[in-house]
């Protein structure tokens, strides 16, 4: 069985009494619209010819009414429920997973698609089961409908079979057609859409100069072509609209004249006619009924993009706890696909600066060294301690990460930069900030100290305080540039670490005068934290205590900048990039 | 391919430190055209308004839509009549040609009615298709209108919505007019056929009809809320894959787990209360659509006792399963799915955009020297003034470079004269004119990020308004800037340019020459020539410079402050004025940057 399949199977098991409610509901609605035009039938025979029995059957069709009007109620208040019910838990588990398996998800996956499979496609696995019903209710009574009728005369039956291939025939022609004109008109869509993105990309000169109608034209020039194509659409759609919409009831009438003669050479009574005639109609619908079957197959397809993700593999941490220590890293015979690292340590509190042309393994060094990847081979050690047998809170506390282009987590400004001393402060600062928290935000005391340090370090302090609330800002109201955005990171970075911090290119967005400031910062970080920079400055690398200078995959060479200097081949490495 | 996008983007974020600034002027934009909105509700009836309009704009169409649908339910009037005289005077009277003519015309009624459908979904499309126009027309505008607030995600999804509403939009036309037409049919029908039945078939129809109606409020209430339930979880969801590498590097797992754990039991809870209701909604259809036919037979030995044959009676039950149910269930699809979705999309694009804000009449000034009058400006009630209590004069002709920090306040500056932002306190004045009230044309701004289009060279040349005499200008500026290359390369003026083609470099040199033409005596570089390399960013600036007029640069490198006449240092709410020399004696911040911003190689 395919892993999607048991994934609907579980989704199914896992969605309480929904299932049953929906399978009763389904059954007994199918049922009772298939009873319906026979039981009708006989209650206006019964009627007519003054029969003595005719309550009975007028008591039936009440009830085969009430059967299939709680059936669908229900049915549609069960399909809603349960639906969202399967949804949700699938939903919850695959994210569960995906925060689990970390970075190697997005590795595997780019965002859009964990975005797609955890919310679209849970969404059709939690369909599964209303798809299966929703088929058999359907199918049932369209294919108990012919039988019905193939009963009352098979002639009739005959003639509803050519009609239905006629209405699929018509169908398939339409989707045809319609796909060649819905390219046109996407294609006209997209060519706006790109003119009004050139224009947001001029969004200051147009507010400069005052014409955003005069621009708005511009970008809405191709409207009278998509009008057009919009045109040719409707009347393929109303073409095709026009013939599958005779069939029926060209079909109800060519059954009501050949059930007509029969009524008239007595074959047939006036009931068994009004139930011919509503057979036929139900059992026109099988095409409708057919496409439910195939929503079953999209259910299942999209179960299989699910269960992708439930392959891969979350990150296993230890239960250890670090021993006291100044934070000394080792790489022991330490290789991965891409980079080979061999034996490495940086001292407890000293700075390294790791450097190498694009694509020489710089961004994977610095994952290895706080476990943001795992080696293939050897292991990486935080003050003796293989990073591996860490719990996951020691290792993250231990461990400070700045990144180029850093994502920002949380609310607000202050959350971004130390998750929990951050709530407290924008929780006290919204929505009007205290006066003594106040004074402690402006003075960097009390619970807002590591928050407003790690900022200064970061030369971020002055720019968040210039934002709508300050520190309390929240993330979606506070644009930042790409460096703005870096120091936030690098801020974060120093609120977290206690005893690395790894920079991987976390400066480059930022101007000169602000960089050195920065790293004069992390040159006398007075918490003596080791530090791990992968930078494209000399000036950065200068001030290291150890270059680590990587070339294709492997250490090509250790020791100070100012030794390595002397090598062309190493100088060679900064050119071409920015002083 | 990849890493060349990636180098590019890095480029444009690591010029692009003011950003956030004027994302920030375009926030206060909105701010200012939000206070000047009386009721937040305006664009919603605005929307509306909109489908109204759209509906009264051609009434034409509209006559011949309705004239159309008398002829689409012809079929709804005929079946009962046709069913029963075949039965009756047909087939039960062994005279199968009289019930044989009387469904011929039954089908022949079908045959008319499905051209007729055919003509009504094209009028319904040249109603629905200038709708779609008026709504994309309004998405544009308000977005064009907000600027830099939005992504080009945004637009994508702004377009996703004016479509859904388009099709909505046809549908409840579709819907609701087939509705109408079809029970006017079947009340004459059983009027003329058996009017005892009406009183079975229609206190039940009308009964589910209002129930409908009832439920309809609260299922586009519930309709809505789930529907922003679900985009809050798909933005949370976007967040959270967006920034998992962040996320494990912070161990932030379990607070993001929480987090969206929330926004997931919203949604479901959402979809649960929308179920039910939508269960409420088919029980009013079950009502409406089968407790007739129940009626019906119930009432059958009384119709029959009234006279009525069994050919009427299957007649009068035709006209309830064939039309009525049929018709009243597309209504309940027609409002209860699309109207809800029409209403929630019109009420998203109308919010999208807001209404246009009133311009008070731009004022021509005399002269073009800037001053500003103790100007303090800060970005919200809570934040750090960037400016704070600020006079300058920029005399007519003068040539001033603004330097500082990133973040100091450069491009707030350079917003606040070109009037894209009003100071809190204070004024700025531009030849005596407050300078949000300037004539456009009085002034040309050119921003880091350069506006092109497609179109060709020499139409994004005469932008906004074509120069007098452009023309003949038109080398004489190229060669000054220094773009003559440029223009070579692109293939002359006339070349159709794709935005998406140039460099940045290459856009601010169009950009450069477009401003060089315009007639405005007051030009703002802020950062303009970022992009370029220092050698061509000084042949620019030294045109402008001998072109006349006032210039203010906001400097990317300090040897734009070199060429200036006079130097504005910001720093922090510290602002200084001087030449060169006397800033490199008074000012040690001064000094530091010009120990350190060296000339830059543009890789």
């Amino acid at each position: 069985m395919l892993a999607g399949d048991r994934l609907v199977i579980g989704a199914v098991r896992r969605s309480g009494p929904w299932p049953a409610v929906l399978a009763v509901t389904a059954v007994v609605g199918a049922a009772g619209e298939l009873a319906i035009p026979y039981l009708v039938g006989r209650t206006v025979d019964a009627f007519v010819t003054r029969q003595p029995d005719g309550t009975p059957w007028l008591a039936l069709s009440a009830g085969a009414v009430a059967a299939v009007v709680a059936g669908e109620s229900l049915g549609v208040w069960a399909r809603g429920a349960g639906g969202a019910y399967a949804a949700a838990t699938l939903r919850r588990a695959v994210l569960r997973h995906v925060l689990g398996a970390g970075t190697a998800a997005t590795r595997r996956f780019p965002g859009g698609e964990l975005v797609t499979r955890a919310g679209l496609n849970a969404e059709e696995v939690g369909r599964a089961p209303e798809t299966v019903t929703g088929a058999l209710a359907l199918l049932v009574p369209t294919v108990g409908a012919l039988i019905a009728l193939t009963l009352i005369a098979p002639v009739l039956t005959l003639t509803l079979g050519a009609g239905i291939v006629v209405i699929l025939l018509v169908l398939r022609a339409f989707l045809r057609a319609s796909t060649v004109i819905s390219g046109g008109y996407q294609q006209v869509q997209g060519e706006i859409a790109a003119r009004l993105v050139d224009a947001m990309e001029g969004a200051r000169t147009i507010a400069a100069a005052g014409t955003a109608a005069q621009e708005a034209r511009r970008v809405l020039a191709p409207l009278p072509r998509l009008r057009a194509h919009g045109m040719s659409l409707w009347r393929a759609n109303a073409g095709a609209a026009v013939q599958s919409g005779l069939v029926v009831p060209l079909l109800e009438v060519a059954v009501l004249i050949a059930g007509g003669f029969m009524l008239a050479s007595g074959r047939l009574t006036v009931g068994e006619l009004y139930a011919a005639a509503r057979y036929a109609v139900l059992g026109a619908s099988l095409s409708t009924s057919l496409g439910f079957v195939g929503g079953l197959a999209r259910a299942r397809a999209a179960a299989e993009r699910v269960a992708e993700i439930f392959g891969l593999t979350p990150v296993a941490h230890g239960t250890r706890t670090l021993p006291p220590g100044p934070g000394t890293v080792e790489f022991r015979d330490v290789a991965v696909d891409g980079l080979t690292v061999g034996d490495l340590t940086l001292p407890g509190g000293s700075v390294t600066a790791v450097v190498g042309r694009s694509g020489s393994g710089k961004s994977l060094l610095a994952a290895l060294a706080g476990r943001l990847a795992d080696p293939g081979r050897g292991a990486v050690l935080l003050d003796g301690v293989p990073l591996r047998e860490l719990s996951r809170e020691e290792l993250r506390r231990a461990i400070g990460y700045a990144f180029e282009r850093p994502v920002l987590v949380g609310e607000t400004v202050s959350e971004a930069i130390a998750p929990e001393a951050g709530e407290a402060v924008s929780q006290a600062i919204a929505p009007e900030p205290g006066e003594a928290l106040s004074q402690a935000i402006a003075g960097g005391r009390g619970e807002a100290a590591p928050v407003v340090e790690a900022a200064r370090a970061a030369c971020a302090d002055a720019f968040v305080r210039r934002l709508p609330l300050g520190y309390g800002t929240p993330l979606r109201d506070a644009p930042m540039s790409g460096g703005e955005r870096q120091r936030l990171g690098l801020a974060r970075a120093f609120a977290q670490g206690e005893r690395l911090l790894v920079l991987d290119d976390a400066t480059s967005s930022l101007d000169t005068v602000t960089e050195q400031q920065v790293s004069r910062a992390l040159t006398t970080d007075r918490r003596a934290r080791t530090r791990l920079i992968a930078a494209h400055r000399p000036a950065t690398a200068a001030r290291a205590d150890q270059v680590v200078w990587l070339d294709n995959g492997a250490v090509r060479a250790r020791g100070p900048h100012d030794v390595l200097w002397q090598d062309p081949a190493y100088r060679a490495v900064f050119q071409g990039t920015e002083p | 391919m990849r890493r060349q996008a990636g180098e590019a983007d890095r480029e444009r974020s690591r010029a692009g430190e003011a950003d956030r600034e004027r994302s920030r002027a375009g926030e206060a934009d909105r701010e200012r055209s939000r206070a000047g909105e009386p009721d937040r509700d305006r664009g919603r009836a605005g929307a509306t308004v909109g489908f109204w309009r759209a509906l009264r704009r051609e009434p034409r169409r509209l006559a011949a839509m309705g004239l159309w649908s008398v002829l689409e339910a012809a079929p709804a009037f005929l079946i009962g009549h046709a069913v029963a005289r075949a039965i009756e005077d047909g087939f039960a009277r062994a005279e199968p040609v009289t019930g044989l003519a009387w469904l011929a015309a039954l089908g022949v009624a079908w045959l008319v009615a499905a051209v007729a459908a055919r003509q009504v979904v094209l009028c319904v499309a040249a109603v629905a298709e200038p709708f779609r126009d008026d709504l994309l027309a309004h998405v544009v505008e308000g977005t064009l209108r907000q600027g830099d607030r939005r992504d080009s995600a945004a637009v994508a999804r702004a377009t996703l919505q004016v479509e859904l509403a388009r099709d909505a939009f046809a549908a409840v036309v579709t819907t609701v007019r087939g509705f109408a037409f079809t029970v006017v049919s079947v009340v004459l029908g059983l009027v003329t056929l058996a009017p005892q039945a009406l009183a079975l078939v229609l206190p039940p129809f009308a009964a589910g009809l209002a129930l409908f109606l009832a439920s309809l409020p609260a299922l586009a209430r519930r309709q809505r809320t789930f529907l922003l339930a679900d985009e809050r979880l798909a933005d949370a969801m976007t967040a959270m894959t967006g920034g998992l590498r962040d996320i494990e590097a912070c161990g932030l797992q379990d607070r993001a787990y929480e987090r969206l754990d929330r926004q997931v039991g919203d949604q479901a809870a959402a979809a649960r209360s929308l179920a039910g209701v939508t269960a409420a909604r088919t029980a009013a259809l079950a009502v409406g659509g089968w407790l007739p036919v129940v009626l019906v037979l119930a009432g059958t030995p009384w119709l029959l006792d009234g006279g009525l044959g069994a050919g009427v009676i299957v007649g009068t039950l035709a006209y309830v399963t064939q039309s009525l149910a049929p018709a009243l269930g597309g209504l309940v699809q027609g409002l209860g799915v699309s109207g809800v979705r029409l209403a929630a999309t019109l009420r998203r694009i109308a919010a999208s955009a807001p209404p246009t804000p009133q311009r008070r009449p731009s004022l021509r000034p005399p002269s073009c020297d800037v001053r500003l009058a103790s100007v303090t400006f800060a970005y919200g009630p809570h934040s750090a003034p960037v400016l704070d209590g600020l006079d300058l004069v920029i005399p007519e002709g003068d040539h001033l470079a603004v330097v500082g920090p990133s973040g100091a306040g450069k491009s707030t500056l350079a917003a606040l004269v070109s009037g894209l932002l009003r100071p809190a306190e204070g004024e700025v004045l531009v030849g005596g004119v407050p300078a949000d009230r300037l004539d456009p044309a009085a002034r040309v701004l050119i921003p880091q990020e350069a506006y092109v289009f497609r179109g060709t060279l020499a139409e994004n040349l005469a932008y906004p308004q074509p120069p007098a005499g452009l023309k003949e200008r038109l080398d004489e500026a190229v060669a000054a800037v220094g773009v003559r290359e440029l223009v070579d390369a692109l293939g002359g003026y006339e070349a159709p340019l794709d935005p998406a083609a140039l460099s940045a470099g290459q856009r601010q040199l169009v950009a450069l020459v477009r401003a060089y033409l315009a007639p405005a005596r007051l030009v703002i570089l802020d950062e303009a020539t970022c992009h370029l390399d220092p050698a061509a960013e000084a042949r620019a600036e030294s045109a402008f410079a001998r072109r006349g007029g006032t210039l203010i640069v906001v400097a990317h490198r300090l040897t734009s402050a070199l060429r200036a006449r006079r130097i504005l240092l910001m720093d922090g709410t510290r602002v200084t004025v001087g030449t060169h020399d006397e800033l490199t004696r008074v000012s040690p911040l001064y000094a530091d940057l010009a120990g350190h911003w060296h000339p830059e190689p543009v890789s």
